[in-house]
């Protein structure tokens, strides 16, 4: 038999308020096993773990439970409290009265007599503990980080300066994300391409960083610390080192297609370079556009290339990698026009969307900075701009607020009046949420010093009439229907997780939350963690974020990763599932259905993989024969615990 | 109609041409009606074999006992046995294979093609012959069974005597084979879960009294079990005494064994027991019908199985035993199935 110390947690009022903790503990002290119960209001303080460490000692305590809040609070405080005292860290267990017992309910005697049956059933449980000691791995001393928009950038600059060795995984031709392609921006109105090149160029140069642009993470397998990455490097069929960007390709290339990096605003050649400035740079070949790589079918870009960079044999790579720690940072995407047919988007090319209308209001934009709406390339005088286009909509679209639009929203209209002194801005808006450093005093800016008439209310219809974009609507504010005779519209669309980071979810193991952003591991405490361990997410990939913030949890993320990645080993949980090998069959079924891939069939029996099994249970659960089950929560003690907590 | 002659000579010529070890079948019984199991090595003697519509087994039960004779010899003949299997029975092995209890190359399969008919209930036929002892049955030339008693030779149209689980039949044909005697004649079936209706239609109160009354007549023999391909562990986790001893038990491992129910046949323990089967049985069961068959006290326990076999069919359009790739039902999650609270 066991000798077990309960140590009863009044938590202030929070469990004492509803439940009679010194019943509990002179409860359990009658059960049978315990021979040390008492109760003391806050037992994780420091007075509280000397009781404990006490205790152990003088009554030569051989196991520990502490009746108190959720175990992911403070397991770890009393394990080690535990230790210390000389104990094996696995014979310390939390009986959660708090969140499962106090917090939920009012009837104080109900409330008793449950905080005593969970704290029964956990004495019921420790008294099966085997001591364990923490399972041990090395580090790969490496990062990868996907996705080089300005997050990812950060990310892979902050780890690459503290001295590792750091993949940059990027999808696109070049990297610079979204902001690339932004004018200038709020609150201060610096150009983004002036403030983003350098840390590009930072990136390029930096010998601590591997570039791997055009590629995309196509499997990964492993755990925190030893991630083993396969990454598809698409053909550029351009030699990069080759390529001296003379042009010349551009020239004869017969194809066109809307340019991406123009939101179609613009057309571009089948090779090409996204913009001037592209990291690498070099010319890519798209090859769905191009029609065909052979010489027969067109072969003209190879012909004029002077120093013989174009090579149509470029195969796609797989390249293996082995990193410690990722960090996703995917970015977003603007909502899809065809989802969001009420605005006329899609349909009237003078209805443009936010990303069209920061080209036109950029100096390197296909209209060099000049604001001409794209019907007939004339300046327009009255703009409407539509906040929440597809935001704050629960019924037809996301229900989420995009959360930069009223911001990005009052420095368009106000760049607009920059550029068009005698034009008239107007914004349709439900609120204006602009909290942030200097983010208020900014749209004042753009309501007294621009004029930007700001208009409280819902857009009803918008039509066109005599190259004019007629825009109906209430101005809830004073009642009135409002209708105007528009130029050019802007839609403030909501921006949603970028295409295909669902997929890349799946591979990576990472939740994503209702609406497909990226889950971090707990909304308050772990913002930049996933529920993966060792993988980190960064920038608007996990919500809609502006560039301050995104660069900030890309900081963030990065030091999360070098806490991984400067140690020399790392320590993992040994409450781990293990195999009776006797009464396995060998079905596999665990295999399946274990969410980590921890195991694996060896000689016909089932295989623990210690390092990678998080102890979930799913395997024990599913298993018909009883034949694996996780350490210190096995069916015996589940048995046991259930019959406690029945009262038996 | 099947021809018993094509059988005898596919069989005689695998065992002349040494393509297995031995061959699992049926021969005629010298007592009573239903035959009994043959395990036949010499070519001469695939004539005791026999093919009729008494031939209820489903021999895929052999092949545990094969595998664990296999695991205790030293050198092994690693040749496949032959196995002869009706549609249902094929399907058994179909999950075998899926839980990689063996492997394709451990079995050379006779599959049989049911046509239009299967196998008979005895029940049943003993009903309709009203105590006239049936000496022979056979195949009729068309949908129907020749059965001999003492007063001759007569005629039964199949359906009426067929057992239940052929009228609810999925595979009228085997799914998996390696030589097919037969046509694959496929038999319309509208609802493969008709007979649950009974049970299903009682309220909540007559259906607990219903089941009460059946599983409380359980002595537990475990002869359900027993003649169960599926139920094939090692150690079933309902035996609590095989469970605890081994010689090189650890005693770490001792310590953590549970008694999961009483060995005394008692209601709650009965019904833990039978509960405890049929969830093992889940996605795996593929109505061979043979647990009910062999129960002593007429406990219809198929019903149990086929009623898990329904919820995994609607719910999760899971079938057992069609194909050895698909995940098991437990261990699989289709974003498809109609659940929205896993995400
Ligand atoms: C119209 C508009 C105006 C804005 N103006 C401002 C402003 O003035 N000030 C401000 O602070 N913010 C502004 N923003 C917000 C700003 O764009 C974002 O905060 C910022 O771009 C987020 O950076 P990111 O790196 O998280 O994502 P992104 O910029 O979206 O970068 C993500 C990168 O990941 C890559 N990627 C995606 N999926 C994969 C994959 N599977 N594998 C590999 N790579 C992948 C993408 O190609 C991309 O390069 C504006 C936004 C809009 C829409
Ligand atoms: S589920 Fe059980 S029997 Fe099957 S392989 Fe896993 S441990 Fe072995
Ligand atoms: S406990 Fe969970 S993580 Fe560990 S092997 Fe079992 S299913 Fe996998
Ligand atoms: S159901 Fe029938 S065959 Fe099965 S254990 Fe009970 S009595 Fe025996
Ligand atoms: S009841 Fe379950 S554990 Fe027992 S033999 Fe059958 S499948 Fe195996």
């Amino acid at each position: 038999m066991k000798r077990t110390g309960i140590f009863v947690c009044h938590c202030g009022i929070n469990i004492a308020g509803t439940v009679d903790v010194k019943k509990v503990a002179k409860e359990l002290s009658k059960h049978k096993g315990v021979v040390h119960a008492e109760d003391y209001v806050y037992v994780c303080s420091d007075p509280g773990q000397n009781i404990i460490i006490n205790a152990i000692k003088e009554k030569k305590l051989d196991s520990v439970v502490v009746a108190c809040c959720s175990p992911t609070l403070h397991e770890t405080t009393f394990r080690n409290t535990s230790k210390s005292a000389g104990l094996n860290a696995f014979q310390c267990e939390i009986a959660n009265i708090r969140e499962q017992c106090s917090w939920v309910h009012k009837d104080m005697e109900k409330a008793t007599d449950k905080a005593i049956r969970i704290t029964k059933s956990t004495v019921q449980r420790v008294r099966r503990n085997e001591s364990l000691e923490p399972i041990s791995v090395p580090v790969t001393r490496k990062a990868m980080v996907i996705g080089g928009g300005i997050a990812g950038i950060q990310s892979a600059l902050d780890l690459a300066n503290t001295g590792f060795e750091v993949i940059l995984v990027e999808r696109a031709p070049s990297i610079g994300g979204h902001m690339i392609q932004l004018s200038e921006t709020f609150p201060t109105l610096d150009c983004s391409q002036c403030i983003l090149t350098p840390k590009m160029v930072e990136v390029s140069k930096h010998p601590k960083i591997k570039l791997m642009t055009y590629s995309e993470v196509q499997d990964i397998s492993g755990y925190v610390g030893n991630f083993k990455v396969k990454i598809l490097k698409k053909p550029t069929y351009v030699d990069p080192d080759k390529c001296t960007l003379c042009d010349e390709c551009t020239k004869v290339c017969p194809v066109v297609v809307p340019n991406e990096f123009d939101l179609g605003l613009t057309g571009r050649r089948a090779i090409y370079i996204p913009f001037p400035q592209a990291i690498p740079a070099t010319f890519t070949l798209d090859i769905k556009s191009c029609p065909g790589l052979l010489p027969i079918a067109c072969g003209k870009c190879a012909d004029v290339c002077e120093p013989d960079a174009i090579d149509y044999d470029m195969k796609p790579e797989i390249v293996e990698e082995e990193v410690g720690a990722i960090i996703v940072a995917t970015g977003y995407d603007l909502y899809e026009k065809e989802l969001l047919t009420e605005y006329g988007y899609g349909k009237y090319p003078d209805v443009l969307d936010g990303l069209q209308f920061e080209r036109l209001l950029s100096a390197s934009g296909p209209t060099m900075g000049k604001i001409l709406r794209p019907s007939d390339h004339k300046v327009p005088k009255e703009v409407v701009f539509i906040q929440c286009a597809g935001s704050r909509d629960p019924e037809l679209h996301c229900a989420y607020c995009s959360k930069i639009c009223c911001m990005y929203t009052a420095k368009h209209a106000m760049l607009y009046k920059h550029h068009v002194h005698d034009g008239q801005a107007y914004v349709f808006y439900i609120d204006i949420r602009s909290g942030g450093k200097d983010y208020e005093e900014f749209v004042q800016r753009a309501v007294e010093n621009d004029g930007v008439l700001y208009l409280r209310g819902k857009v009803s219809k918008i039509f066109e009439d005599n190259g004019k974009i007629k825009v109906w609507g209430v101005d809830t504010l004073t009642g009135k229907d409002i209708e105007i005779d528009a130029d050019m519209v802007v839609l403030a669309t909501a921006t949603r997780p970028s295409k295909g980071a669902d997929e890349l979810a799946k591979k990576l193991k990472i939740a994503m939350d209702k609406d497909g952003f990226l889950a971090e591991a707990h909304p308050k405490l772990r913002p930049v963690e996933s529920v993966t361990s060792g993988m980190f997410l960064a920038g608007a990939a996990q919500a809609p974020k502006d560039i301050p913030e995104a660069v900030a949890q890309a900081s963030g993320a990065a030091a999360k990763a070098i806490s991984i990645l400067s140690q020399d080993r790392l320590y993992h949980a040994p409450t781990v599932a293990k195999v009776n090998i006797n009464l396995c069959t060998g079905c596999g079924m665990c295999v399946q259905v274990c969410p980590y891939d921890a195991l694996s069939l060896k000689d016909g029996k089932a295989e623990v993989n210690e390092v990678l099994c998080e102890g979930c249970g799913t395997c024990s659960a599913t298993c018909l024969r009883a034949a694996i089950q996780v350490k210190n929560m096995t069916p015996l003690q589940v048995n046991e615990m259930i019959k406690a907590s029945l009262g038996g | 109609m099947v021809n018993l002659e094509e059988l005898k000579k596919e069989a005689s010529q695998i065992l002349k041409e040494g393509k297995v070890k031995y061959i699992i079948g049926l021969q005629s019984s010298s007592n009573g009606l239903l035959p009994v199991p043959a395990f036949i090595k010499n070519p001469e003697d695939v004539e005791k074999l026999v093919w009729n519509p008494a031939c209820v087994y489903n021999l895929t039960l052999f092949l545990r006992d094969e595998k664990r004779r296999k695991a205790k010899e030293k050198e092994p003949d690693e040749k496949p046995v032959g196995i002869i299997v009706k549609g249902c029975d094929s399907r058994a092995i179909n999950v075998l294979l899926q839980e990689e209890f063996i492997k394709r190359d451990d079995v050379y399969i006779l599959g049989i093609s049911c046509e239009n008919t299967g196998v008979l209930d005895e029940k049943k036929l003993a009903k309709k012959l009203k105590g006239k002892k049936a000496e022979k049955v056979e195949f009729g030339e068309k949908d129907d069974f020749v059965i001999t008693t003492e007063d001759g030779k007569i005629k039964i149209a199949a359906q009426e005597v067929l057992s239940e689980r052929c009228l609810e039949c999925k595979a009228h044909f085997p799914v998996i084979y390696d030589v097919l005697i037969g046509e694959k004649t496929k038999r319309n079936i509208e609802n493969p879960f008709k007979s649950l209706e009974r049970i299903e239609s009682l309220p909540p109160e007559e259906r607990w009294k219903f089941w009460k009354e059946q599983i409380d007549k359980c002595i537990r023999c475990y002869a359900c079990r027993s003649v169960c391909p599926m139920c094939y562990c090692d150690e079933c986790v309902v035996d609590t005494i095989s469970f605890v001893v081994t010689p090189d038990t650890p005693a770490e491992e001792k310590a953590q064994k549970i008694k999961w129910l009483e060995k005394s046949p008692v209601s709650s323990e009965n019904f833990v027991y039978h509960f405890v089967r049929a969830i093992h049985l889940t996605g795996r069961c593929i109505d061979c019908g043979e647990c009910e068959r062999v129960c002593p006290l007429d406990i219809p326990i198929r019903f149990l199985n086929k009623k898990l076999e329904k919820e995994a069919k609607e719910l999760f359009d899971y079938e057992a035993g069609f194909d050895p790739d698909q995940p098991s039902l437990v261990s699989s999650f289709k974003d498809e199935d109609p659940e929205d609270f896993i995400r």
